[in-house]
């Protein structure tokens, strides 16, 4: 278990849906499939995501079904371990640690207890193996499964590339048909290295899909000379997965034409065809009764399709866009993150459920698909406050003369979906670099203006106005009279302040304030040199400052009273964002291979909170997304996060996106507990240690662990029949209840040296900034450590518990 | 190499004839192909695949079905209705014997040969004797209505099954009874079209195998009448049908011109159960595949595209040599063309026509690889149809111009060229001596004074020529004694002195001198020859046999000379032993004695005899690289082959004067666009 209770970032959604072939549960129910550190259950009959069953450290790369218990799946991961889990209760049943990264995983019915797994070979470079993984019998939730033995070596990494299929059982032993494919080099007659293997499950023939579109059915392979094979064309480029249907008569194969192609009795001219399935096919998987399969997308889409070919329904993940050039907003309206979807698309996207609400078509023309082709893209996006309206900019690819177009849309509530209201061609004469709406409720409509700021050294007012028609009212947008200029500098970034009457925009070098009244040039601030590369106001209690980011890695905190630089600090920031619903605002910076957040008042210099080292990726985007409710429990030791929740998109080398989110390890369960002695007792202990931290608290950030110990928890998670017995619970779940002892870790000083790189302006800045950091590592170390040392008060609590009758629990 | 202005022409609009039936020599040594014009071939597997036998069609008799029957015997059927021996030594059709059930469409020999089976139009089966010196009729099977297509015994020749319209049905041959009808489009919905059963076999297993013009190739049990297995292979008709002689592998042709091969594989590994697994696709030809023959370790494909396709299969050949190579042979094996060198024509030999052509000229130079502009353009000068339905046999032109002759199977024509101005008439030399037809080779003189006649037997018929046009039986000269009766004469060209005429074997090459009697022979080689000529000054005979061997033979000394012997001492150049196609023509350039001039059909060589011979290190067609390299080094590569593959598909090439050369190309897609339409196919993305 992850101790609780430190601030870790989580991979929330959006990860790949494609890591490994989804798995059909043997009763075709359920659909599991890999979401990046994840796999879920999800239900094909009603089209819900069951479970989610976490716990693995990395990317998952494989789920088998377990052959001897249908209700088992086997999953492993690039953390080094195997997980068998129980996916009707969602539960891990044991865990085996190998050490090694695991790419792939194979389950064989006659082998019975081991699997198999693709790992890189030790000591090469991009060389990997076949292992035969040994799965240890024990008591224990946690075994090693490090007894490995060679399979085959110089497989591919792919999971795709190694195929098993039919087993022979005889008395002397059993045996498997395995088979692996290499890439092989491309050769003169054409590019026909293997992109896929499957094997037939009845008879002795292998399917082999290759990179020129074809499929090759070998037969008589054991044959060193007269193996043979025959070969299906339909594909016109790389084949990117097969599957046989369970008796072998059928054969299923896709590739980047978005094309489920289904093959009969091997034969080229029966093929049946499931065509504008969207996206190119990754895996094609099928279930045990061959009634359905299903496919996954390269845009992270899974379809499930009948037997019978007919398209039954998708799960659609995030569109990793090639380029998120919008940036991460937040729908105001469905609380959902909006961003780049298929080209020409926003896609609004549910962080809850991890699935894609709906897709916009924004550009509205038709996508080829064609290299070097000039394409229209979305590039920036706008919600006014209440979500009615939504600005959009498109431009062409090109880079000299971009065709740019603005649009409006307003949100119909009768259709439930934006309708376009506007559309403004070239409202700028170059690239338009920001846009934002003034939207105030006090103000009314009036007050709804949209400034967009451009290349063209200009930023333009785009005010809503009224016309009668016959048909009645009709609201457009057009300019207003005002263009904004200064000094013919390019304008780079603008932003409203909360009431609305001071418009912040940055012109290279130079933020410049407006009166959004009059557009009178109030005042102006620079922090030379370096150009400005976010601006934000502060909210609330902060509201009279201004925050800017600049490319020459400094943070800058104006005082729009007294026109005076407030604070400062070197911080090479890449994402500046604030809160809405309160005055924190994180910025995250880039520095030497790492991301780090700082959330910081803008009246304070001194930041509330410092993550270094927040992930290896850099941060691309982040969002400040509303909660439903404002947490509680976290709201003593995070103010921050009470009200919303901080969303990162890092970039990873991959080039695959993936939202990351900071999240508070909370207890749901806690709430509603029923009265019993155990609850009581819990409620004591929670009582007590929340008086413990308010004679601590002082400056200190308060990460103890707020809730019960994992073991308490566990023991409240975990379904009664696959828990230990009482006898072996009961020592845990007393030690769960000692305090542990406060211990200052030796390792702290060891990162003082990166501090310095990283050094504030003033010094004082830089003692607090350390000192946080400490506090921050200690908690870490305590937190793996456990030690725990009795208080008076809770050896009294323990001797009554001793008293106590534990028989209810094994009534559990 | 040596620099030639070259006259490219193009002009030469052969369309090689499709490929009808084809027929493998039980032994499998040799294989006999049967062209949609009547023209029968057969190739020799053991020489290189060489065509060794060509026999000229006949308008009137169209071979439907060739096969080989009791021993070396070749029969063939049309649908003339007559069944045609033919005589393979004089390369000729013996007399028919009338089949007597109308066009036949079928004819299949037992599996001892001593026995054919025809397939008639009006629906019979009639068995025939083949008796020492031609066939007997022996007696008629079960008629039914519905004309036999294909038949095919089986191998215990107890059973023949004959394939018609919609069905098939298997025939005892003792009893002559129908002992199973079976209907093929049973099953088949769209049971409106009528579904021609195109090609059969009989399985020892009592499998019956049928392709169908449904694209189907199916598997039915005939004791039962049931349907065992059905692959559509094709989405049009399944053509034809050929099965290995162990019944594991069938290679099927089909009207897209594409043929699969279907095996006969274990389902499990050592399991018992076995299915016919359609394996291999290949996409040889572009139009019908009219034929398929499967010796032991090759596929045999030949199509309506003239293209005659063994491509074989690797996992049947023991080491990997050059018998691993994909053949494909469009052109046939022979000269077709011939040049008056002094009068600048050409002419073509076409199956029953002949073209003469007046070469075109330029007065501008220009540099290597430039395309000279022309003065006067080449110039059709007269079309000679033959008369009577006998396609030619060979044709010449003298190298003055003034004589044209031509052979058919019974008649030799000899024709005066007068060239008056711009017209040109052409005038038949009457009383032309009757020969013993056919003749297989003219040759006139260089002088063209004397014209010689190869015919049967190996005789050398020799005409004195005279103005004004007429001719005289001079001499004959006949080889000597003991290898009568099994030569194939060639005739050598270029000779000096008039006289010398060489004539080669197959088996026994042997050397006439100019004194018109035997001189000497030249030692055996077991090969057939595909070329030779003799040397204008130094006498010596230059041979190339199919198996890419080159031999020179000093005609004075009567041995082989020098270079020859350290030709054989040392071995050619792999890759020279390696080419597909045959030496066809032999030249000498009279400047320079120690050049020979030769040519297949994808390669021209001009073989330096002064220079150094390629050993397998170096490369062989070396003349690209050697352009780029510096003067002192390039004499360093240079070697006795070079070699230009700039003209492709050649041939003809001939040396016009001793920088001047002719070459004649048949460019693929020229003569492509001259056959019919192929069957439309969709094509990705067109």
């Amino acid at each position: 278990m992850v101790a609780p209770g430190a601030l870790r970032v989580v991979r929330c959604g959006g990860s790949a849906l494609r890591g490994a072939r989804a798995v059909f549960s043997a009763d075709s129910k359920y659909l599991l499939y890999v979401s990046g550190d994840f796999v879920k259950v999800y239900s094909v009959n009603t089209e819900e995501t069951l479970r989610l069953m976490g716990g693995h450290a990395d990317l998952v790369t494989g789920i088998q079904l377990n052959p001897h218990n249908h209700m088992q799946l086997y999953s492993c991961s690039l953390d080094g371990t195997i997980k068998l889990w129980d996916f009707m209760d969602g539960i891990p049943i044991k865990t085996f640690t190998v050490g090694t990264k695991l790419l792939a995983l194979y389950t064989l019915a006659s082998a019975e207890d081991s699997v198999f797994a693709v790992i890189p070979k030790k000591g090469e470079r991009d060389t990997f193996q076949l292992v035969s993984v040994t799965l240890t019998k024990g008591a224990g939730q946690d075994l090693e499964g490090k007894e490995l033995s060679v399979v085959l070596d110089g497989v591919g990494a792919s999971m795709k590339h190694i195929a098993f299929g039919r087993e022979v059982c005889s008395p002397s032993g059993f045996f498997f048909l395995l088979c692996s494919v290499g890439c092989t080099t491309k050769t003169k007659g054409g590019d026909n290295r293997f992109s896929c293997v499957v094997c037939h499950p009845k008879e002795d023939c292998i399917a082999t899909g290759h990179a020129d579109g074809k499929i090759r059915l070998w037969r008589n392979f054991h044959d060193k000379k007269e193996y043979t094979y025959s070969t299906l064309h339909w594909h016109h480029d790389i084949v990117m997965d097969l599957a046989f249907s369970i008796e072998g008569t059928r054969l299923l194969s896709g590739g980047v034409e978005s094309v489920l192609v289904q093959w009969h009795n091997e034969s080229s001219c029966q093929k049946d065809f499931l065509p504008r399935l969207g996206s190119p096919i990754e895996y094609i998987s099928m279930s045990s009764d061959g009634d359905l399969c299903c496919t996954l997308h390269t845009d992270n889409r899974i379809s499930i399709i009948n037997s019978n070919l007919r398209f039954s329904r998708s799960i659609q993940g995030l569109i990793k866009s090639r380029d998120v050039k919008t940036g991460l907003v937040v729908d105001p309206r469905t609380k959902a993150l909006v961003l780049n979807g298929e080209p020409g698309h926003l896609q609004f996207y549910s962080l809850q459920s991890d699935q894609q609400l709906f897709s916009l078509d924004i550009v509205q023309r038709q996508y080829i698909h064609q290299a070097g082709l000039k394409q229209s893209d979305l590039v920036k996006v706008a919600f006014s406050a209440q979500g009615t309206w939504l600005a959009t900019v498109e431009e062409s690819e090109e880079v000299t003369d971009p065709e740019l177009q603005l649009k409006l849309w307003f949100y119909n509530e009768e259709i439930q979906s934006f309708e376009l209201n506007t559309r403004i061609n070239t409202p700028h004469d170059n690239h338009i670099t920001d846009m934002c709406f003034r939207d105030m409720d006090e103000l009314g409509d009036d007050s709804l203006i949209l400034v967009t700021t451009g290349r063209d050294c200009v930023f333009k007012v785009w005010v809503m106005v009224e016309d009668t028609d016959p048909e009645g009212i009709i609201l457009y947008w057009e300019i207003c009279d005002f263009v904004g200029s200064y000094h013919n500098y390019q304008a780079t970034n603008c932003c409203f302040s909360e009431d609305g009457s001071l418009l912040a925009v940055s012109f290279e070098e130079t933020v410049t304030v407006w009166d959004s009244l009059t557009w009178d040039l109030k005042c102006t601030f620079c922090h030379p040199p370096g150009n400005i590369r976010n601006i934000c106001f502060g909210r609330l209690t902060c509201s009279k400052y201004i925050i800017g980011a600049t490319d020459y890695g400094f943070l800058c905190c104006w005082n729009l009273l007294t026109c005076a630089l407030e604070w400062s600090a070197q911080l090479n920031v890449v994402v500046l964002q604030p809160d809405p619903l309160s005055e924190y605002i994180a910025a995250i910076s880039w520095l030497s291979k790492e991301s780090s957040l700082f959330v910081f008042k803008p009246n304070e210099p001194l930041p509330v909170y410092i993550q270094r080292n927040l992930c290896k990726d850099k941060i691309l985007l982040a969002a400040f997304v509303p909660r439903d409710e404002p947490e509680i429990t976290s709201s003593e030791k995070y103010p921050w996060l009470r009200k919303s929740q901080l969303f990162f998109l890092t970039d990873t080398q991959i080039c695959e996106t993936k939202i990351l989110l900071t999240f508070f390890f909370k207890l749901a369960v806690e709430e509603s507990l029923p009265v019993t002695p155990f609850s009581l007792l819990l409620g004591k202990h929670r009582h007590q240690q929340a008086q413990e931290d308010t004679d601590l608290g002082k400056l200190v950030v308060h990460n103890k662990q707020k809730q019960a110990s994992p073991a308490v928890k566990e023991l409240l998670h975990t379904p009664a029949h696959v828990l230990p017995s009482a006898s072996f619970l009961c020592t845990i779940f007393i030690n769960s209840l000692l305090i542990s002892k406060e211990k200052k870790s030796a390792e702290e000083v060891a990162d003082e040296v990166e501090m310095e790189s990283e050094k504030a302006e003033d010094d004082s800045d830089e003692e607090d900034i350390t000192a946080m950091e400490q506090e921050d590592t200690s908690h870490m170390e305590l937190l793996g450590e456990m030690t725990c040392k009795l208080s008076k008060s809770q050896e009294k609590e323990l001797r009554k518990i001793r008293k106590m009758d534990y028989s209810w629990i094994s009534a559990l | 190499m040596g620099e030639f202005e070259v006259h490219r022409v193009r002009f030469f609009g052969l369309v090689p004839a499709g490929v009808r039936c084809l027929a493998c020599h039980p032994r499998g040594s040799r294989l006999a192909l049967a062209r949609t014009d009547g023209a029968v071939e057969v190739y020799n597997f053991a020489a290189n695949y060489f065509q060794e036998k060509v026999i000229p069609g006949h308008e009137l008799r169209t071979v439907e079905s060739l096969c080989w029957a009791a021993g070396d015997r070749l029969f063939g059927a049309g649908l003339s209705g007559d069944i045609t021996e033919y005589d393979l030594s004089g390369l000729s059709a013996a007399r028919g014997v009338d089949g007597g059930g109308g066009p036949i469409w079928s004819m299949v020999a037992n599996s001892t040969g001593t026995q054919l089976a025809i397939g008639c139009e009006d629906g019979s089966v009639k068995i025939f004797q083949v008796v020492p010196g031609g066939i007997q009729f022996e007696r008629n099977l079960d008629r039914r209505k519905g004309r036999v297509l294909c038949l095919s015994w089986h191998p215990s020749d107890t059973h023949i099954v004959a394939g018609s319209i919609d069905f098939f049905r298997v025939i005892d041959v003792t009893s002559g009874q129908t002992v199973q009808r079976i209907m093929v489009n049973h099953h088949v919905e769209k049971a409106k079209r009528e579904c021609v059963v195109w090609a059969i076999s009989l399985l020892s297993s009592g499998t019956v195998v049928s392709a169908d013009s449904f694209g189907r190739v199916q598997f039915w049990d005939w004791e039962q009448g049931t349907l065992a297995e059905s692959h559509t292979v094709s989405t049009s008709a399944a053509l034809s049908l050929a099965v290995s002689e162990k019944e594991d592998s069938i290679i099927v042709g089909t009207s897209t011109g594409a043929t699969y091969q279907l095996q006969l594989l274990p389902v499990t590994l050592g399991g018992q159960e076995k299915r016919w697994v359609r394996t291999k696709p290949f996409q040889f030809h572009s139009h019908d595949v009219r034929a398929v023959a499967h010796s032991p370790t090759a596929l045999i494909s030949g199509g309506l595209d003239a293209q005659l396709v063994i491509r074989p299969l690797m996992e049947k050949i023991q080491k990997k040599s050059y018998d691993a190579a994909l053949r494909k042979f469009t052109f046939p094996h022979r000269r077709l063309v011939s040049c008056a060198r002094k009068a600048r024509l050409l002419l073509f030999q076409f199956s029953q026509y002949l073209e003469l052509w007046r070469l075109g000229s330029t007065e501008e130079t220009g540099k290597d690889g430039e395309v000279l502009p022309l003065c006067q353009m080449p110039e059709h000068l007269v079309q000679l149809k033959s008369k009577g339905p006998e396609h030619i046999y060979c044709s010449c032109v003298s190298p003055c111009g003034t004589w044209v002759g031509y052979s058919t199977a019974s008649r030799f024509h000899l024709y005066r060229v007068h060239c008056d101005g711009d017209g040109v008439s052409l005038r038949k030399v009457p009383k032309v001596p009757k020969l013993l037809p056919p003749a297989y080779q003219l040759q006139f003189s260089a002088d063209s004074d004397s014209l010689f006649v190869a015919s049967a037997r190996g005789s050398v018929h020799v005409f004195q020529l005279l103005e004004p046009g007429g001719c005289k039986h001079l001499h004959t000269l006949r080889p000597p004694s003991g290898v009568e009766g099994r030569c194939l004469p060639f005739l050598p060209r270029g000779s000096a002195q008039g006289g010398c005429v060489a004539e080669v074997s197959a088996v026994v090459p042997s050397v006439h001198c100019p004194l018109l009697q035997h001189h000497c022979t030249v030692p055996t080689y077991n090969c057939a020859v595909s070329a030779l000529a003799i040397h204008p000054s130094t006498n010596n005979l230059v041979i190339a046999y199919s198996d890419q061997q080159l031999l020179e033979f000093s005609i004075p000394e009567k041995q082989y000379t020098s270079w020859s012997r350290a030709v054989q001492s040392r071995g050619l150049h792999r890759a020279w032993l390696e080419r597909d196609s045959p030496i066809t023509h032999i030249t000498f350039n009279p400047k320079n004695p120690s050049h020979i001039l030769l040519h297949d059909t994808y390669l021209l060589c001009v073989l330096d005899k002064s220079l150094p011979l390629p050993d397998d290190s170096t490369l062989l067609m070396n003349q690209s690289t050697l352009k780029q390299l510096p003067e002192t080094a390039r004499k360093r590569q240079l070697h006795a082959f070079k070699i230009c593959k700039k003209f492709q598909p050649l041939l003809f090439m001939d040396l016009l004067d001793e920088n001047c050369l002719v070459v004649v190309e048949r460019p693929i897609m020229d003569f492509k666009t001259q056959l019919p339409l192929p069957v439309q196919q969709k094509k990705f993305g067109t």
